[in-house]
């Protein structure tokens, strides 16, 4: 059975990207966001494609491949694939589920003006990809 | 500088491209402009206590361990890494030759991309190009 919003707005408000989001915000975010089911060895992005959306794990792991090695492992909680909506670049790596895996999507076309209305999400966003760029450089203090 | 000639320097930079005139002088006026001498360091590698910084004329070289890793001019921008994360910088950035810079105080970052969602988006996409640029290199 879907989620009710209400049941959205709870899992919504665990992820780190939507930190700070208030409440009425999450509210009208679960409205956009779509709940897709993967089985494992599922290819939830594909390397090279261009990407509609970014999606936010609720259940279940996947990692990260790119040119067959593997990066990352992501779980719930963890958002991915917003690299290809900001700059409309085809995905870096693979995503790959584990097992089963529940996503919240949410398409591009909902969040690039979810950035301008809830800056805090962009605020988010560039924290997070600050950080990858810096532990991708090897130079990151905080792990 | 005079106002108008910055909000026409602010107006030719791919950072602040979204914004008309009115918001142009805001951001004119909520930065501090600065200068640096040729080899002086505006940003001190493992250091806390700085700022962001718009490159308005001059060059800086961006240097880890005393390796130069890249160059930066006019219109680039850094610092907002390291008081995004609330960390020390993880490079020195060191004026080339006489540099002319646009600075905002750490506390006032976020505050000015929230106030300006436009400038915040090609913060992103400026950030979403270098990580694809440092995965590529790293592969």
């Amino acid at each position: 059975m879907p989620a009710s919003t209400q049941e959205k707005v709870a899992q919504l408000a665990r992820v780190q990207l939507f930190g700070g989001v208030s409440r009425p915000a999450l509210e009208r975010i679960a409205e956009l966001v779509g709940e897709i089911d993967f089985s494992a060895g599922d290819y939830i992005v594909r390397q090279g494609q261009l990407g509609n959306g970014l999606y936010i794990i609720l259940s279940g792991t996947a990692r990260v491949v790119r040119s067959g090695e593997d990066l990352a492992r992501l779980g719930p909680g963890d958002s991915f694939g917003e690299l290809a909506v900001i700059d409309r670049s085809p995905r870096m790596a693979n995503v790959i589920a584990d097992g089963p895996v529940t996503c919240f999507g949410l398409a591009s076309w909902d969040l690039l003006p979810l950035l301008e209305k809830e800056p805090i999400i962009a605020v988010n966003m560039l924290r997070e990809l600050s950080s990858r760029v810096r532990s991708l450089a090897g130079m990151h203090h905080r792990h | 500088m005079d106002r108008d000639d910055l909000v026409d320097t602010l107006a030719g930079m791919a950072l602040f491209a979204d914004l008309g005139r009115v918001r142009l002088q805001e951001v004119a006026h909520t930065f501090i402009e600065d200068s640096f001498s040729a080899g002086q360091r505006v940003l001190r590698q493992g250091f806390s206590g700085t700022g962001f910084y718009v490159i308005l004329d001059g060059q800086v070289a961006v240097r880890i361990d005393g390796t130069d890793r890249a160059t930066l001019g006019k219109g680039d921008f850094f610092g907002e890494m390291s008081l995004l994360l609330g960390e020390a910088p993880v490079a020195d950035v060191v004026a080339l030759a006489p540099l002319r810079v646009l600075q905002l105080g750490g506390p006032d970052l976020e505050s000015f991309l929230k106030r300006h969602p436009e400038v915040m988006f090609r913060m992103l996409q400026s950030l979403a190009r270098r990580l694809r640029t440092a995965n590529t290199r790293q592969s």
